[in-house]
């Protein structure tokens, strides 16, 4: 789970005296019982585990996840001897930021260690070093770590130029891959048919909008008078979102008696990641659900950005952009961070898609003030679906979640290959971090990471560790809606799809800025932008790549 | 001891035997051979002619390290205590071919090379198609001609910087506190000066000056909202910040003036403007040049504001060509463009800055 939203859970529920000392007697029945008791296994370690240090018994310390590490050793222990991995080091590079995320795989893999001999050298990196770090080291050959957290978009980097080691069977009995909710499956994570990725996360964008705008009398009498007949409900189709943004603009918002905006587009660029916000918009249009592709033709690579699919997402920005006061002011200069925690949870606008984390940080953060009027849904539909293969639009209601970033994995790097012992010694390490049971614990826990698996919307188990029901069904429900749709948006996982992203944004700021005749004409630069990318890093190499990244 | 040469400066006398002089070359020419061989073979070897050769370039920088050795020990060898004598400049010589010439020379080669970190293939010789990007890039002239209007701003701060060097060497009260005080947007890092003025003070809806703003009756403050003004604020953060550097130039120039001309001007009877215009301002010609020309050469470094305020936003109003360049190759990877449009700028900088000192060396020099 995400370090703020624990902490939003916590809040959330206020902690019931009940459920405080239900966690503190947990807590001290796992610090009385002996480490052997732990390691052997339980009838019921999963909720053992989710029993460390307790929800609402503060933040878990090293000592708690040493302590999970450890009882969920079962798993490796069927696998690997005492002592086998004697004498062997093993590099691992992740990320060290204030999410945990390596500061946590130190805790989990030392009783790995004590128990295998092994052992394991850290790499540690700010997130915004990473790709720059990966990338020399990729352009340069030197690949100096046996293993890496890694992104699922830098796998065409990395697997596209065979530099990872393929996952042996015995790994993905042991991780029940089978779990993994829906496209976490296959093709994330293989490439060519072969499997990599051992996932320890997952991601998407859902769609996050202001109760009280649709609870408020008021702005439903103005509605019934001024909007286009339909009720004052949550919007379910980009049409209504753009419908209501514009209604919206001008009015009073009922809970900062500010003024009241609809959605918020990012229009400002965030080093590549803005795009994944007009993707958002574009993705019901775009994503037909007869054809995985939606950003490029797989048999040519050529960019469907400039599609009418994508050009009517863009042109639905543009409308609000035209619109007087259906954006803030300023909003040109607001990139993702600014729509999320200047303006939605500050209490500007009434509708918003992003990640998870301004679920969590509705009630933990200072400036937030809309943390008992949020609610979350999956991301708008298209009222009408283009389809590329035809060239025509199809109408009818067309979902398609946006799977932004798809999330973290462990990969293997080819440096073990030539070393049997090594290579299995990375492997179990990997396989430990991304074993089904301290999964559970992650995704309870601050960790960095959002569930992953179908096991992990048990609901049953979060209530019996303490969590609230209501809430843990409410949000963590979007999610799995997302995860799990037949027609989800998943990323092409190509060589520099950042650069792409990149590219596109400053293309897009010309649009919203209004240096373009026509939204076609903006497009138009993108996707000649994005061709000469692709021609640069090799047309003929990208397709064969892209065509392995889907599968076909 | 010779009886010829220049006796002064020698100290040892030095009976060099044909044989140590050969020694001494064969160090030279074999290690220089060796680190000749090395480089050829691994470069055949990279470029896919021969199987033979090394996983990295790490030998050749190790044949190179030995060559530099070898030269600097034949030096004494065949030479002596001349040979001596160049040591004191040879290694940094090597030093600086090593660290400077070599990765400019690198550099150029990069430029004219297609070199995406994310391609397949490596870096690729293409030629002038980067130019020819460079020509056709709008973003690229663009930023280009933002940086002609920051650089035209820093004739503002001038005039700024110049009022506030004279009210503080005017005989005013805390004086010295005012110093520092005024020196203190100077200590700030520009990083620090964008987040806490950019994004928080300036900030629309909860920002101090925005609330301000509001009060005085402007509705909705924007102030990075079109590109006019935009560009205005990244130029008021950035003028802010390095006003103070150019004050203290001018204020260390006007302590510096001779005060029996000033005083001479007083006796003559000239107007506070008289003698400002007459004696100050012509006798501080040189230190404002000096202080101009510094500013612009920093200014055409502007990047840090723009990137964490803007990014070069909205519609590319605010870039400079450092945060274009930083964008195409630390969010694109794309090395060879990157570099090549790195090597123009330089070049257009040497050319500028060239010219601007030619033009203002009449300036430059204290009137007799």
């Amino acid at each position: 789970m995400k370090v703020d939203l624990y902490n939003y859970v916590t809040a959330v529920q206020r902690m019931s005296r009940r459920n405080m000392l239900k966690g503190t007697a947990a807590l001290g029945a796992a610090a009385a019982m002996p480490r052997v008791a732990l390691a052997d296994g339980h009838a019921n370690l999963r909720a053992e585990i989710l029993k460390i240090p307790g929800v609402g018994a503060g933040s878990p310390t090293d000592r708690d996840w040493q302590t999970v590490g450890e009882m969920c050793l079962g798993a490796s222990k069927a696998n690997v001897a005492e002592g086998e991995f004697e004498g062997v080091e093993l590099t691992f590079m992740g990320l060290n930021n204030q999410n945990l995320h390596n500061f946590l795989f130190r805790g989990f893999l030392k009783p790995w260690e004590a128990y295998t001999g092994a052992k394991i050298n850290w790499i540690d990196l700010a997130q915004a070093d990473y790709n720059a770090r990966l990338q020399q080291s990729i352009a340069t050959g030197t690949v100096d770590f046996d293993i890496i957290e890694m992104g699922a978009p830098f796998e065409g980097d990395v697997l596209g130029k065979g530099l990872a080691s393929e996952m042996p069977d015995w790994v993905k009995d042991q991780i029940d891959m089978d779990d993994y909710v829906g496209y976490l499956q296959a093709p994330v994570g293989t490439w060519d048919g072969k499997t990599y990725r051992v996932s320890i996360d997952g991601d998407c964008h859902t769609f996050a909008y202001r109760k009280d705008y649709y609870e408020n009398a008021d702005f439903a009498k103005a509605w019934a008078e001024e909007g286009d007949g339909s009720a004052w409900e949550v919007p379910t189709t980009w049409s209504q979102v753009n419908a209501h943004s514009k209604f919206l603009a001008g009015k009073t918002d009922p809970l900062t008696g500010l003024e009241a905006h609809g959605f918020l587009d990012p229009l400002k660029g965030w080093g590549g990641f803005g795009f994944y916000f007009l993707e958002d918009r574009a993705t019901g249009y775009a994503k037909h659900a007869d054809d995985p592709a939606w950003l490029f033709d797989p048999d040519t690579m050529k960019p469907r950005v400039n599609n009418p699919a994508f050009v009517r997402a863009i042109e639905e920005v543009m409308e609000l952009v035209n619109t007087d006061k259906a954006y803030p002011a300023d909003q040109i200069n607001a990139d993702p961070g600014t729509t999320a925690f200047q303006q939605f949870l500050a209490g500007t606008g009434g509708m918003l898609t992003w990640w998870g984390d301004v679920g969590s940080n509705a009630r933990t953060s200072d400036t937030s003030v809309v943390g008992d009027v949020i609610g979350f849904s999956t991301i708008p539909a298209g009222d009408a679906v283009y389809n590329a293969a035809t060239g025509a639009w199809e109408e009818g209601r067309n979902e398609a979640p946006n799977m932004a970033y798809i999330g973290w994995g462990v990969y293997v790097m080819k440096t073990v290959d030539g070393d049997d012992k090594k290579k299995k010694a990375a492997w179990s390490a990997a396989a430990h971090l991304g074993g089904k049971d301290l999964s559970l614990w992650m995704s309870a826990y601050p960790s960095g990471f959002q569930p992953y698996r179908n096991s992990h919307f048990n609901y049953d188990e979060w209530e019996e560790a303490g969590y609230d029901r209501a809430f843990v069904e409410d949000y963590l429900g979007s999610n799995a809606d997302s995860y799990n749709h037949p027609n989800a948006a998943i990323e092409p996982r190509i060589p520099g799809i950042f650069q792409y992203y990149s590219v596109a944004e400053d293309e897009l700021a010309k649009i919203y800025a209004g240096q373009y005749g026509s939204v076609q004409e903006g497009a138009d630069a993108i996707a000649a932008a994005w061709d000469k990318i692709t021609d640069q890093i090799g047309r003929e190499s990208q397709i064969k790549l892209y065509k392995a990244a889907l599968g076909l | 001891m010779e009886n010829e040469g220049d006796l002064l400066h020698t100290v040892t006398s030095d009976q060099i035997s044909p044989a140590r002089i050969r020694t001494g070359r064969l160090m030279t020419w074999g290690a220089a051979a060796l680190f000749a061989a090395l480089a050829l073979l691994q470069a055949l070897h990279e470029a896919g002619h021969i199987g033979a050769g090394f996983d990295s370039w790490r030998p050749v920088l190790y044949a190179y390290l030995l060559w530099a050795t070898a030269l600097c020990a034949a030096q004494v060898v065949t030479r002596g205590e001349k040979g001596k004598r160049s040591l004191f400049v040879l290694p940094a010589v090597l030093f600086v071919v090593s660290l400077v010439v070599f990765p400019l020379l690198f550099g150029l080669y990069i430029s004219f090379t297609d070199w995406n970190l994310a391609s397949q293939n490596g870096a690729r010789p293409n030629g002038t198609a980067n130019l020819v990007q460079m020509w056709n890039d709008a973003f690229y002239w663009n930023a280009l001609k933002n940086m002609v209007y920051y650089v035209l701003a820093v004739s503002v701060e001038y005039v700024i910087a110049f009022g506030l060097a004279l009210l503080l060497n005017a005989q005013i009260r805390a004086r010295k506190f005012f110093r520092v005080v005024f020196l203190l947007p100077l200590m700030l890092s520009p990083v620090a000066v964008s987040w806490m003025i950019g994004k928080s003070m300036l900030e629309v809806r909860f920002g101090p000056i925005a609330r301000a703003a509001r009060e005085l009756g402007w509705d909705s403050p924007s102030f990075f909202g079109s590109p006019e003004m935009a560009r205005f604020m990244i130029m008021a953060m950035d003028a802010w910040t390095f006003i103070p550097f150019m004050m203290i130039m001018l204020l260390a120039g006007l302590q510096a003036l001779p005060r029996e001309v000033i005083e001479a001007s007083k006796v003559d009877g000239a107007s506070a403007w008289q003698a400002f215009r007459e004696v100050i301002f012509p006798l501080m010609l040189p230190v404002s040049v000096t202080a101009v020309v510094i500013r612009i050469i920093f200014k055409l470094k502007l990047a840090d504001i723009i990137i964490n305020v803007t990014s070069g936003g909205p519609g590319g109003a605010t870039d400079s060509v450092t945060s274009f360049i930083f964008r195409e190759y630390r969010d694109r990877s794309n090395v060879g463009y990157g570099t090549l449009l790195a090597m123009v700028y330089l070049v257009l900088i040497i050319l500028f800055v060239t010219a601007l000192l030619k033009l203002v060396s009449r300036w430059m020099e204290r009137p007799a």
